[in-house]
């Protein structure tokens, strides 16, 4: 992995429409060799911002490079670059195998690669098929075929996972990650930080049209704090072993039958023995106690409460 | 330059297909064989027909040398309304169902891509009326006698240089809608909204307008359009009409292309 040279650098992005502001001053390096996540509830400016990178849309102020050139002359990069942006968009009376022939010829690609971008999307056999009556995922693998046509540098896929099965995000992250072994720099965006946690090397964290976090996926991670997880066997002591824990200058959270407990600099292996000492003198017997460290997504959501809060 | 070879050539890809090739066939044969039929037979000689200039021909005009691809230009100058609304409904489509979003991606040059596509449906349109205008003098050809129309002078030199002149007006017309609907498709982008204002306007709007207001012969695009490909009306005559269409067609290039330049593509 190489953290370098950005391939997408945006200084103060900003999109208004009349008063609403859609992306509001983003300013982000994206670093070559990765697959970075861009992540955000919907309406939070994923795509907006994207479409700016792409030169679809005109930014209201802010400026930014894609490999190297103007987002305002996208002719410069573009033929480096493979997009699916806001769903595949392609031609329903055409087969798969015309669609790409006809985006092959628009970008002046090598036609001979349409068979073996089919084999990647896993649509062999079926690229004489119109484009019509394929499934939701097929259309979304052929939309990413398509973004691999030029053999780009950069990929961007824009929710490329919306609206399919478990069985289709599954297939869209394979064909992700398989892209990701060929050595390109992938941004892909999501509403769900868990769709794509498994893949992704960077994350870009949005909402609101502002830029919430930018940095790398494991360190999202190492900023999520411990938490201690408690029940009572006798789920009617809950409201009492809330009490017991607040009594230790601690503010429990609930989570269901569970108490939940920031373990906030403690040493959770100490502070579960001294809740556990607490409880038992209350007459309180613990029927689950252990360390948990919440997941990305967990975090993710937190972040997004904390900002609206 | 590059720019719009590629957009010309995957315009045109999207159009020499099989099935589009079959479908056009089809619809080319029909509109021959039907608009010979109904040209020819209702066609009656010029002592008893009392009709201005752009009417159907008398059995005089038809037998002259030029006659057998008269034909052609008169029934092509029945499907005004039509391609004008066909060529809408396209490039709105590629509005509505996100495909400029996706050449866009491939082809950033807006105004090279929007001169390829309607350079590439121009060249379809050519060979398509190519061979219609062919289909049709066959067609009139086998169904003259019938009809009484002596076809003596639909060959040699004349008729071929009449033939080229029925292709070169009908082409210009073809232009001058398919420019004037790709710009109501650009400036409009919804599919059903595009259709509606396109049939409204080139259908009922200016010719109940023109019943209210005699001028609007000569001013308004459909109807000057009408007026060329019936070769000239009591009102404007045909190159009067060719004139102030193309101001129309240049006008509306430029907006077209201005606006498709310049506009965020958001769907």
């Amino acid at each position: 992995m190489t953290t370098t040279t950005p391939v997408i650098s945006v200084d103060g992005l900003t999109k208004r429409y009349g008063d609403r502001v859609v992306v509001d001053g983003v300013t982000v390096d994206v670093p070559r060799g990765v697959v970075t996540g861009f992540i955000g509830p919907n309406g939070a400016g994923k795509t907006t911002t994207m479409a700016m990178v792409l030169g679809l849309v005109r930014p209201t102020a802010g400026q930014g490079e894609v490999l190297g050139s103007p987002i305002n002359r996208p002719g410069r990069y573009l033929h480096r670059v493979g997009a699916l942006i806001e769903g595949p968009g392609l031609w329903p009376g055409l087969t798969g195998a015309e669609n790409l022939a006809v985006l092959a010829r628009l970008g002046g690609h090598d036609v001979r690669r349409i068979p073996e971008l089919l084999a990647l999307a896993g649509l062999a056999g079926r690229g004489g098929d119109r484009y019509g009556e394929y499934s939701l995922g097929m259309k979304q693998r052929l939309g990413i075929a398509a973004a691999l046509l030029g053999d780009p540098e950069l990929l961007v896929l824009d929710e490329p996972t919306n609206g399919l099965d478990p069985a289709g995000m599954s297939e869209v992250r394979d064909l992700i990650a398989r892209t990701r072994a060929e050595h390109r720099t992938v941004l892909v965006s999501s509403h769900l930080l868990s769709e794509l946690e498994q893949i992704c090397d960077w994350l870009l964290i949005i909402d609101g049209g502002r830029l919430m976090y930018a940095g790398p996926a494991d360190g999202f991670a190492r900023h999520a704090r411990d938490e201690l997880v408690l029940a009572p066997a006798d789920p009617a002591q809950l409201l009492a072993l809330t009490d017991v824990v607040a009594a230790g200058g601690l503010e429990p959270g609930r989570d269901g039958d569970l108490l939940v407990v920031p373990v906030d600099g403690h040493d959770p292996r100490g502070l579960a023995a001294a809740l556990n000492h607490a409880a038992a003198r209350d007459g309180i017997v613990l029927a689950e106690l252990h360390v948990r460290r919440p997941t990305l997504e967990d975090r993710y959501l937190r972040m997004l409460e904390g900002d609206r809060s | 330059m590059t720019a719009l070879v590629r957009s010309y050539r995957a315009e045109l890809a999207k159009l020499a297909r099989r099935r589009v090739l079959a479908l056009t066939a089809l619809v080319s044969l029909l509109v021959a064989v039907g608009g010979a039929a109904v040209v020819l037979y209702a066609a009656e000689p010029a002592a008893e027909a009392e009709r201005g200039r752009g009417a159907l021909p008398t059995l005089e005009e038809l037998a002259a040398a030029g006659g057998g691809t008269e034909v052609f230009r008169v029934v092509l100058a029945f499907a005004g309304t039509f391609l004008f609304v066909v060529v809408v409904g396209a490039v709105a489509a590629e509005f509505s169902r996100g495909t400029v979003r996706t050449m866009l991606l491939r082809q950033p040059h807006r105004t090279a891509l929007l001169a390829g596509k309607l350079g590439a449906l121009l060249t379809f349109a050519a060979g398509t009326l190519a061979a219609t205008e062919v289909l049709t003098w066959v067609a009139a050809r086998v169904l003259a006698p019938g009809a009484d129309v002596a076809t003596g002078a639909w060959t040699g030199a004349d008729a071929l240089v009449a033939g080229l002149g029925d292709f070169g007006a009908v082409m210009l017309w073809v232009t001058g809608y398919a420019v004037l609907g790709t710009t109501v498709g650009v400036l409009l982008r919804s599919v059903p909204v595009a259709l509606a204002v396109g049939i409204a306007w080139a259908g009922p709007v200016e010719h109940i307008l023109q019943d209210s207001w005699d001028p609007a012969s000569r001013f308004f695009p459909g109807l000057l359009l009408e007026a060329f490909a019936a070769g000239g009306t009591t009102d404007v005559s045909a190159g009067r009409a060719l004139a102030t269409v193309a101001v129309y067609v240049v006008a509306a290039a430029a907006v077209a292309t201005t606006v498709f330049s310049r506009r965020d593509v958001t769907s």
